[in-house]
């Protein structure tokens, strides 16, 4: 038995209101923006599903603009220069998945009556353009917990409906059939025919059925009315020749690409200025099997409640694509020259999620990019941690203020954050620590920082930091790797003492006998 | 709509015309006449609650002044003559009728409004295809349903037809049924929306490189007629379908023509098919039947195997219905019988009873599970889907419904049946996946009992919470006697004063005292609270906690689940209720199914003159103890279903 039960009656049913389907509006006409002769600025964000796996994606130590990217932020780290991140945001407790997803853009999860800021920028510069706004997803509504579907909302807090196909949006941007001249041409004949055809049927016609195509009649000369009072456009709008509207994707990683491709070319032909995406629902179950992972993401983001290592391999694949399709994305817009500059250079992008540990739900230290030199106004380049947890909603009244909308307050902050432009801030003091190796026999003992290898496809192998020596390797059994919980210790300094062999000249620890963490941080306490 | 039993309603009115004839030696038996018998009467008793004043129970008599219009609210009648019938109309408190008055009220009724009614088919009326109804004609039509480019996850919905997505759900029209689309007009936005379905629709056929597209622009290009030659054909045949009937030969040399000659030959065939897939008789049912004006004539060979293949499949013909229409032989009755059989057996038919149970039984209240578990949500509502597609399947009795020892489990649902789970296999979900859709299997209720037929299905139950949604919901659902809305001052039922342990029943009825409230209670309260062993989520607990001896001790009390039917039947719990069912309500059970099926079938509400059909055709159903499958064939078969009336002038 191979059938499923009509979708369409669930996603239009009893939760109809809690279920807005995207109104697609795919013929209305819509005006051509002149070009400017300034820059516009933009606003994009992109949402990464599940949180993250704190030991992989944390920077920890560094200074503001002396840092390490952490493994997972590999895959966009040539676009450092080009990147604020930031760290330690996020709030008290724990968080729902549905709530996080809140978070993201609406600043708190408390904040459920009013709009998310991408909102309120679109209604302050969307007039401007053909499109005031896209909200755009991957993923299908997640109806056990609607919340979590949705990162954009109304004045009133309501979900504003997503789409998910390329293809739609393409059309939607680029081939308005009422503006394009050759689907005017097109709808005019099939007008020109239809009319003939339905008025010789209507001689013939019975009573009823020439009510039925006066019907049809009347609507095809309103269309007919419609298409000459459009304003007519000279041709495909400038810059998009050449772009060819996307195929049907085989696999997730093209439906993402096309839709990325779609979002840098919308904001360079200026037919919207402000876009969200998600790459995902916040608790996305999507299977990523052109990965080779067969596993639901939202199971493997519980990396500690589902542990094996082949399930942490699987996470760490997910979330490698992630940070690639933001690499991808931020390639794509540098690659758009706009006036003198490129357009991510006019742009704010915010990547990032609204927990941040994905298997205890923590909402700290929940991961914030800002990408983008958003005209100027943000000095990228560098690596803020504050001294203590900010609340999102502080990011999002400077964010506000970037876009020339002056609030007292936003989701209950009434500080707007400091630093993105360079201003003082207060910083995270890490408590200080030496670090030094020794050498006994074949014992080694080593105190530094422990990090995951940058390497995650060796997500097994750890290293130990010793300022001015090259890191030592540690490569335990998987019995020692559980016993002394190294992942959990990942990021602070620990003593680590073992078994050391020399390869390649280099000393390698391969059997722990004794860890001891620096400053006797209790498991639990601490992210990660 | 308790026209319940007709046949004992005529006996009891038999019965009455006897004890008239002895007490009223001089009793006329002439048709009693509308304005002069029965408007009287209805001044007298009916209208201060009924339409002067009040419209009580949206019943309003000061309306009908005319017997046509009496006609037209017919369903209103039976109501009211039942009431009558039973003493419960007029109320206790107003002044009553005499004998003599009642029994004429109740033979005009039956003269009038029953036995003199002759059947006739409705007046043929065109109507645009259904979202679902477009979906499977496009898909049937071009070889492929226009996909939605998107990737799927689990556990998420998003819709992947293209049709469904960017066409709006139908509402149901006055049949209650989706597929009454007469009220739904075209809009320019729905222009719109047709037309950039079948521009992409277009672009798929090419991509596919589809029989129509290939075999056309295959034509010998240097000779003009030898590709008109080539072309007519494959227009002739895509038109047939397309409208669902042979178009004239010119009409498809002149398309072959324009394409043979044009400089662009893709752009006129992309042209010439969009202009098909735009026009009304594809986009409209029914619009180029032509059969004589104005006086009832069966309808045409190509109209009947759409009514079919649309009752059936939701879909357009097939070549076969095709062939026998042009043959003029699908009027036969043992041909249109064979095709019907056919028909069933084809796996399409399970949209009939997707789309039927889904709305007959009002399963869409389901949807809002859906917010808990998706999987889950699905699996019980697929569930009575399964079952009724497999009494229609098997042609199993029509009673069937109410008790049966089969039915569709999934593991999702299978902690309701006990042992009788150990009949499906057993389930592991793969590794990392948290909860999937699953297939329901065939059971027998060996262990179960309790949860043979519809009634007891989990998801029926959890859909209607309590015993008053569920007394309700069989009354309107399985009965069809609809009851008017409850008087807004209801009220809460008190809970239990202190020290006294009385159970939800006995609550209720301090509750229900009020007179006014007996008269849908009487009804509702007997079937819902047969089934109070089942709990909110449709578990089976046959059991209430109550406070028991000792402190903080709760004990299970088993559940007072007797009853007594107005009708004087009495029982002690819902398995006896369910024999009642089949045996003392058998009838009007049938008779209720047998209305709506012709109605989901006819796309449109019954009218009085359609009334002799169902009753003709329920009777026999009931005597002869038929099946599912034999019911749809009768319906298939009915006057309304084969004829019909073409009026050339607006009728009055």
């Amino acid at each position: 038995m191979n059938w499923r039960i009509n979708r369409r009656s669930f996603l239009r049913g009893a939760a109809g209101a809690l279920l807005p389907l995207p109104y697609l509006n795919l013929m209305e006409p819509t005006a051509q923006a002149a070009r400017p002769a300034e820059p516009p600025l933009r606003f994009l964000t992109l949402l990464k599903p599940n949180g993250v796996h704190p030991p992989s994606w944390n920077i920890e130590g560094g200074a503001e603009s002396d840092f390490r990217m952490s493994p997972l932020m590999r895959p966009f780290a040539h676009h450092k220069e080009d990147l604020l991140i930031l760290d330690n945001m996020g709030d008290f407790g724990f968080s729902s998945h549905s709530n996080s997803t809140r978070r993201f853009l609406s600043g708190h999860h408390q904040h459920t009556q009013g709009p998310s800021i991408d909102q309120l920028i679109a209604d302050r510069i969307g007039g401007e353009t053909p499109h005031r706004s896209l909200e755009l997803t991957t993923e299908g509504l997640f109806p056990n917990q609607v919340g979590c579907s949705y990162i954009s909302y109304d004045r009133q807090g309501a979900p504003i409906p997503r789409e998910s196909d390329p293809q739609l949006i393409f059309d939607r941007l680029f081939r308005n059939p009422m503006s394009h001249p050759r689907k005017r041409q097109e709808m005019r004949s099939l007008l020109d025919r239809v009319n003939e055809d339905a008025s010789a049927l209507s001689r013939r016609a019975g009573y009823e059925d020439r009510q039925v195509l006066d019907q049809y009649l009347s609507v095809v000369r309103e269309t007919e009315q419609r298409l000459e009072h459009i304003q007519v456009s000279s041709g495909p709008r400038a810059g998009i020749q050449g772009h060819k509207r996307p195929g049907r994707p085989s696999n997730l990683d093209e439906q993402v690409d096309a839709m990325l491709d779609i979002i840098a070319l919308a904001l360079w032909t200026d037919s919207t200025r402000c876009i969200t995406y998600m790459l995902g629902n916040s608790n996305s179950r999507m299977i990523f099997d052109f990965l080779g992972v067969k596993e639901q993401h939202h199971y493997l983001s519980h990396f500690f409640r589902n542990f094996s290592r082949s399930n942490i391999d699987g996470l760490l694949k997910i979330s490698l694509w992630h940070m690639e399709k933001f690499a991808y994305l931020l390639d794509r817009l540098k690659g758009y020259q706009d006036h003198h500059g490129s357009l991510l250079d006019h742009s704010i992008v915010l990547f990032g999620s609204g927990m941040g540990h994905s298997d205890n739900h923590t909402a700290t230290r929940i991961p914030t990019i800002l990408a983008g030199k958003g005209k100027g106004s943000i000095r990228t380049g560098r690596y803020l941690r504050f001294s203590e947890n900010q609340q999102l909603g502080r990011l999002h009244l400077t964010l506000l203020e970037h876009f020339g909308i002056n609030q007292t307050s936003y989701a209950g902050s009434t500080r707007p954050l400091p630093g993105l432009d360079g201003s003082p801030y207060e910083a995270y003091t890490e408590r200080p620590f030496a670090s030094w190796i020794r050498l006994e026999g074949d014992t080694l003992t080593v105190q530094g920082r422990l990090r995951l290898s940058d390497d995650l496809s060796e997500a097994k192998v750890f290293y130990v930091d010793v300022e001015g020596k090259k890191p030592i390797r540690v490569e335990v059994a998987f019995k020692d790797f559980h016993r002394f919980n190294l992942a959990y210790h990942c990021g602070t300094p620990v003593i680590l003492q073992g078994l050391c062999s020399i390869r390649e000249g280099v000393p390698l620890l391969h059997k722990i006998t004794k860890l001891t963490s620096l400053f006797g941080k209790k498991p639990g306490s601490q992210n990660g | 709509m308790p026209i319940a039993s007709n046949a004992s309603i005529k006996g009891i009115i038999g019965v009455a015309f006897c004890f008239a004839s002895t007490l009223c030696v001089c009793a006329d038996f002439r048709t009693p006449d509308f304005q002069q018998d029965i408007l009287p009467l209805l001044e007298t008793y009916c209208f201060e609650c009924h339409g002067d004043k009040k419209i009580k129970g949206g019943v309003n008599f000061v309306e009908m002044t005319t017997e046509a219009k009496a006609q037209l609210h017919y369903k209103d009648w039976e109501n009211a003559i039942q009431a009558l019938h039973a003493g419960e109309m007029p109320p206790d408190a107003a002044e009553q009728p005499k004998a003599s008055e009642v029994d004429l009220l109740k033979r005009w009724y039956q003269e009038v409004l029953v036995e003199q009614v002759i059947a006739k088919p409705a007046l043929f009326q065109s109507r645009r295809l259904s979202a679902g109804e477009y979906r499977h004609t496009l898909t049937s039509l071009l070889g492929f349903d226009p996909e939605v480019a998107i990737m799927e996850a689990e556990q998420t919905q998003s819709e992947t037809s293209l049709v469904l997505k960017l066409l709006p759900d139908d509402p149901p029209g006055e049949s209650g049924f989706q597929n009454d689309t007469h009220k739904q007009p075209l809009t320019s936005g729905l222009w719109d929306q047709y037309a950039y379905i079948t521009d992409s629709a277009l672009n798929q056929l090419q991509d596919r490189g589809s029989p129509i597209w290939q075999k056309t622009l295959q034509y010998p290009w240097k000779n003009p007629e030898e590709a008109i030659k080539h072309i007519t054909p494959l227009f002739q045949s895509f038109q047939r379908r397309a409208y669902r009937r042979p178009v004239p030969l010119d009409d498809s040399e002149h398309l072959a023509s324009t394409i043979a000659r044009a400089s662009n030959p893709v752009a006129a065939l992309k042209k010439e098919l969009r202009v098909i897939l735009m026009s009304p008789p594809f986009l409209y049912r029914g619009l180029l039947m032509d059969v004589t004006r104005d006086k009832p004539v069966l309808v045409d060979d190509f109209e009947l195997a759409e009514r079919l293949s649309y009752f059936l499949w939701q879909d357009m013909p097939d070549e076969r219905l095709f062939q026998l229409a042009e043959q003029g032989l699908l009027h036969r009755k043992t041909i249109l019988e064979k095709q019907i059989q056919r028909m069933l057996k084809d796996i399409k038919s399970r949209r009939l009873s997707e789309g039927f149970t889904t709305q007959w039984l009002g399963l869409g209240a389901m949807d809002s599970f859906a917010r808990k578990q998706l999987p889950l949500a699905v699996s019980l509502k697929t569930q009575p889907i399964e079952f009724v597609h497999y009494l229609i399947h098997e042609n199993r009795p029509l009673l069937e419904l109410i008790d049966s020892r089969i039915t569709f489990t999934n593991p999702h649902l299978a902690k309701h049946y006990a042992e009788d789970r150990k009949q499906i296999a057993s389930y592991r979900k793969a590794r990392g996946i948290e909860l999937e859709n699953i297939a329901h299997t065939r059971i027998e209720l060996r262990h179960t009992p309790h949860r043979g037929g519809i009634l007891t299905m989990p998801g029926i139950l959890a859909m209607n919470r309590g015993p008053i949604l569920r007394g309700n919901w069989i009354l309107e659902r399985i009965l069809g006697d609809h009851l008017p809305d409850p008087p807004a001052n209801i009220g809460q039922v008190q809970p239990n004063s202190q020290g006294k342990h009385l159970s939800f029943r006995e609550r209720f009825s301090l509750h229900r005292a009020n007179p006014s409230c007996a008269f849908c209670h009487d009804k509702i309260d007997p079937l819902g609270f047969a089934l109070q062993d089942y709990n909110d989520q449709g578990g089976y607990q046959p059991w209430a906690k109550l406070p028991g001896k000792g402190k903080d001790r709760l004990t299970r009390t088993p559940i007072d689940t007797s009853g007594k039917l107005p009708s004087g039947e009495t029982f002690e719990n819902l398995i006896q209720l369910k024999k009642l069912l089949i045996t003392v309500k058998g009838d009007q059970i049938i008779h209720h199914l047998t209305e709506q099926l012709m109605s989901y079938a006819l796309c449109r509400k019954l009218e009085i003159w359609d009334q002799p059909s169902v009753r003709r055709i329920s009777q026999a159903m009931h005597e002869e103890q038929a099946g599912w499958a034999d019911l749809i064939s009768e319906i298939a078969m009915s006057l309304p279903f084969t004829q019909t009336i073409v009026t050339s002038v607006k009728p009055e």
